[in-house]
């Protein structure tokens, strides 16, 4: 059985007098352990998807089933506890974090909030996510802007597992990245989902990390999929123009490598 | 080979809550006229500084020693004669919003740069300012003139602001992470716009840029760049091909192009 | 730079945080340079000031110590002051940070009734709930935040506006948080420094509010205040100028000194996120 089930998930905004309709019909679904990936150009309504799934914005129509349960009927405190089970990961991790916090308190939150740990037990907690991630206990008591971008990220990541979710929604999460870091920062992810079984969507529009780490892909194009399939054979071989045109546009070292 | 601006040591060091950051050590490069030339390495390695001296727009925290010499075919004494910025050297940046004025028209915008670097008059300007914008094919470029930045798309705005950089015919043409924010298809459209107008006016570039893959098909010569020192230059084929350095290899391995080996292999989830 | 002595570099800022502390310092110490009751009668009646030296200032129609109720009035100007201000910015940011950040209908609500109190002018509504409720010190104090909490609502609102869209207000929506924790814990603390800024004009306003109900003699009663120093010596204004032009320079003084001080700060503040 599927972990997501998107169906006919349609939401649109007004602009002035023209609707824009950014989601228009767009059904898919995941299973656990998996990733896949949402690719296609700027404005193709990508992020949009994201929130509509995390219940950040309310769909105009559509469903959404996730593991098992119709999410759109949850409201208030239920809503609130299946939280725990569905995280996101944002592309720049210095606007996702309240300006005034420390680490400790960003990964205090989930903890305390679902009361996964006592009180007294949590820096043990907060010391033990942050070494999942690859970080020191010692970044704990800093301020999130006094971290490097790449630590910021592996903060977030420990703080959308530490509800031990079943799903992560990553939006651009590494597009902001050094390309240096950004390979541990996949790595990490991979890692993750191998140990835990948990499943990502993954927004991007570079195809070339689409297709090292994501099992199939959808290629959205003015809110529609536009092709859908296979991450490998899908960019290998597109079929739709606009998966053709990202295709040639990205930008190839073997050109000029012997 | 003629030089068009040489820097010769330059050391830069920014100032902050007291204590010195050296953001560029003893940097010796040539830019030959008429090249395109990228720089690349990974945040905080003193790329930005780097174009930020050359085009003598350092803030007043900042020291410097060394020099760059410029050697401007215009000027008559064709010695080290500063170099004007706007006129001789042309700027765009990541965010084409920061850059452009939100609330002057677009057209008034690139209209001003003719008009205070070429001496001509506002409708001479303004007829620039829409052949410019035909040069860098902004569909419908009579109505973009009225229009303000915020009703452009992104990508429509990085074509104004590289517009309003070369309205002036600068020699150098410095394009700071200027296809950074652009999605893969626009950011080869601006590539290819970049490319096509430094060919036809005969400028030289200097392409910043972290994306190797990108600089490299764009660019003649790469210059990598790693804690504010220059670590490596050479010919495009060259540094992709066969770099010296241990780190320029790293960046080139890091790059996930369409060809990379999937990550996921390696994870072993497929099954 | 430390803050203080970024704060202290202006000229300005100095002139204010010395008149502040002049006042903060009479306040303090009155009850110990002047332990009686100031309202005590201390000697002969009009004595015009410099002419006595253990009554410095002279002393009003009933022989009251000017000097001692100048220093206890401080008290009076100073308490209401800080607490009326307080308690606006208190009101204002909770009802616009609601308003903001829950939008649609109890925006709409929150919305209509500032717009209710802010048509109203300020001091007609305290006059009115004074005249209606009695005069305390208690109730001055309600009277005057009465009417000035919707300016700092206005200002809490549009930036939780802005706020409330940010990256970091979705992050704690997915984790869970409670939204009314969300909107006291994440979004106030950020929304708060344009808010503060208006304090020193609040002050200041308060202040004066209060020495014009005192003037009206809807001040509390019991109290030593300038307003009501300034209306007893209206009476012999001819006569005796000074029993208002005394109580009525320390006003002008302790206004100048809040609003300077208070434009210091805003500066400092300005400067300093401005460097970061
Ligand atoms: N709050 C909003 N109000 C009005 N229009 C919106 C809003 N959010 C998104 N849109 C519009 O919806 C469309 C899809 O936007 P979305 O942010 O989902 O795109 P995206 O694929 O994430 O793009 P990007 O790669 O640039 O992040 C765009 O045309 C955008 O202008
Ligand atoms: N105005 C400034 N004041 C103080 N330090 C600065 C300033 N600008 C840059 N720096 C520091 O100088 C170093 C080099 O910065 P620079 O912006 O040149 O790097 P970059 O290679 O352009 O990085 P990025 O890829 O992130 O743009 C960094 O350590 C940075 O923190
Ligand atoms: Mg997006
Ligand atoms: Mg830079």
């Amino acid at each position: 059985m599927s972990l997501l089930t998107v169906s006919n998930l349609t939401k649109s905004y007004r602009c002035g007098s023209k609707t824009i309709a950014a989601v228009d019909d767009v059904s898919f679904h995941i299973d656990p352990g998996e990733t896949l990936a949402l690719a296609g150009p700027s404005g193709s309504g990508k992020s949009t998807i994201a929130r509509l799934v995390l219940r950040l914005i309310e769909p105009d129509a559509g469903r959404i089933e996730f593991e098992g349960n119709d999410f759109l009927a949850l409201s208030g405190a239920a809503l609130r506890a299946r939280r725990t089970r569905l995280q996101m990961v944002f592309q720049d991790p210095l606007a996702a974090f309240n300006p005034r916090a420390t680490v400790a308190r960003v990964l205090d939150d989930p903890l305390r909030i679902h009361g996964i740990a006592a009180r007294a037990e949590r820096p043990r907690r907060i010391a033990a996510l942050l070494e999942r991630v690859g970080l020191t206990a010692d970044v704990a008591p800093r301020a999130i802007h006094e971290i490097s971008g790449g630590q910021r990220q592996r903060v977030a990541i420990a703080r959308a597992i530490a509800t031990k979710p079943s799903l992560i929604v990553l939006d651009e999460a590494v597009s902001a990245l050094d390309v240096s870091v950004r390979g541990q920062i996949l790595e990490l992810l991979l890692d993750l989902q191998r140990q835990e079984r948990i499943a990502y969507v993954f927004i991007s529009h570079d195809l070339g990390v689409v297709r090292a780490i994501a099992h199939r892909v959808v290629l959205l194009e003015g809110g529609q999929i536009a092709e859908s399939g296979d991450a490998r054979t899908v960019i290998d071989a597109p079929q739709s123009a606009i998966g053709k045109a990202l295709v040639a546009a990205a930008p190839r070292l073997n050109r000029i490598r012997p | 080979m003629t030089a068009l601006a040489s820097i010769r040591d330059l050391t830069v060091t920014y100032r902050r809550d007291g204590n010195e950051v050296a953001a560029l050590k003893t940097i010796n490069l040539d830019i030959v006229a008429g090249e395109r030339l990228a720089i690349i390495g990974e945040s905080g390695s003193g790329k930005s500084t780097l174009a930020l001296a050359i085009a003598g727009l350092m803030p007043r925290s900042s020291r410097i020693e060394g020099r760059v010499d410029w050697l401007l075919p215009s000027s008559p004494s064709s010695g080290a004669k500063a170099p004007l910025g706007g006129r001789d050297i042309g700027f765009v940046f990541q965010d084409p919003s920061a850059s452009l004025d939100p609330v002057m028209t677009v057209g008034k915008q690139i209209a001003e740069v003719a008009y205070t670097h070429l001496g001509l008059t506002w409708p001479q300007a303004y007829a620039k300012a829409k052949s410019l914008l035909e040069r860098v094919r902004l569909p419908d470029p009579d109505s973009a003139l009225q229009a303000f930045p915020h009703q452009l798309s992104g990508g429509q705005k990085q074509r104004i602001a590289i517009a309003a950089a070369i309205a002036a015919g600068p020699k150098l043409l410095i394009a700071d992470e200027a296809t950074s924010a652009l999605d893969t298809i626009l950011q080869a459209e601006i590539v290819a716009l970049i490319r096509r107008l430094v060919a036809e006016d005969g400028m030289t570039l200097l392409f910043i840029s972290h994306d190797i893959a990108l600089a490299a098909e764009l660019a003649e010569r790469i210059a990598v760049f790693r804690h504010g020192e220059l670590l490596e230059l050479g010919m495009t084929a060259q540094i992709v091909g066969a770099p010296t350095q241990a780190y320029t290899r790293t960046l080139l391995d890091a790059h996930i192009g369409l060809d990379a080996a999937p990550l996921l292999n390696r994870a072993g989830l497929d099954a | 730079m430390s803050p203080l002595r970024c704060f202290l570099r202006t000229p300005e800022a100095v002139a204010g945080a010395i008149l502040l502390a002049a006042l903060i310092a009479m306040a303090l110490s009155a009850a110990l340079l002047f332990p009686g009751d100031p309202q005590a009668i201390a000697g002969p009646a009009l004595l015009p000031p410099f002419q006595d030296w253990s009554l410095p200032l002279g002393t009003d129609r009933l022989g009251r110590d000017v000097l001692a109720e100048l220093f206890h009035g401080a008290r009076t100007s100073l308490a209401v002051g800080l607490a009326a201000a307080a308690a606006a910015l208190a009101i204002g940011s909770v009802v616009g940070t609601l308003a903001g950040f829950a939008g649609g209908l109890v925006d709409e609500v929150l919305m209509r009734i500032t717009d209710a109190f802010q048509t109203v002018p300020g001091f007609l509504l305290a006059l009115a709930f004074v005249s209606v409720v009695g005069p305390s010190l208690g109730i001055v104090v309600i009277a005057i935040a009465l009417g000035t909490w919707p300016g700092p609502a206005r200002v809490a609102r549009a930036e939780v506006l802005s706020i409330r869209e940010r990256d970091y207000v979705a992050g704690a929506r997915v984790i869970g948080m409670h939204p009314l924790a969300i909107a006291f814990r994440e979004v106030l603390p950020n929304a708060l420094p344009p808010v503060l800024a208006m304090s020193s004009v609040i002050v200041a306003a308060a202040i004066l509010t209060e020495a014009a109900l005192s003037f009206l003699g809807l001040g509390d009663p019991n109290r030593v205040t300038w307003g009501g120093m300034i209306a007893e010596g209206r009476a012999v204004l001819r006569t005796a100028p000074f029993l208002s032009i005394v109580p009525g320079i320390a006003l002008v003084l302790t206004v100048l000194g809040v609003y300077l001080a208070g434009e210091g700060i805003v500066e400092t503040t300005a400067v300093r996120r401005g460097l970061s």
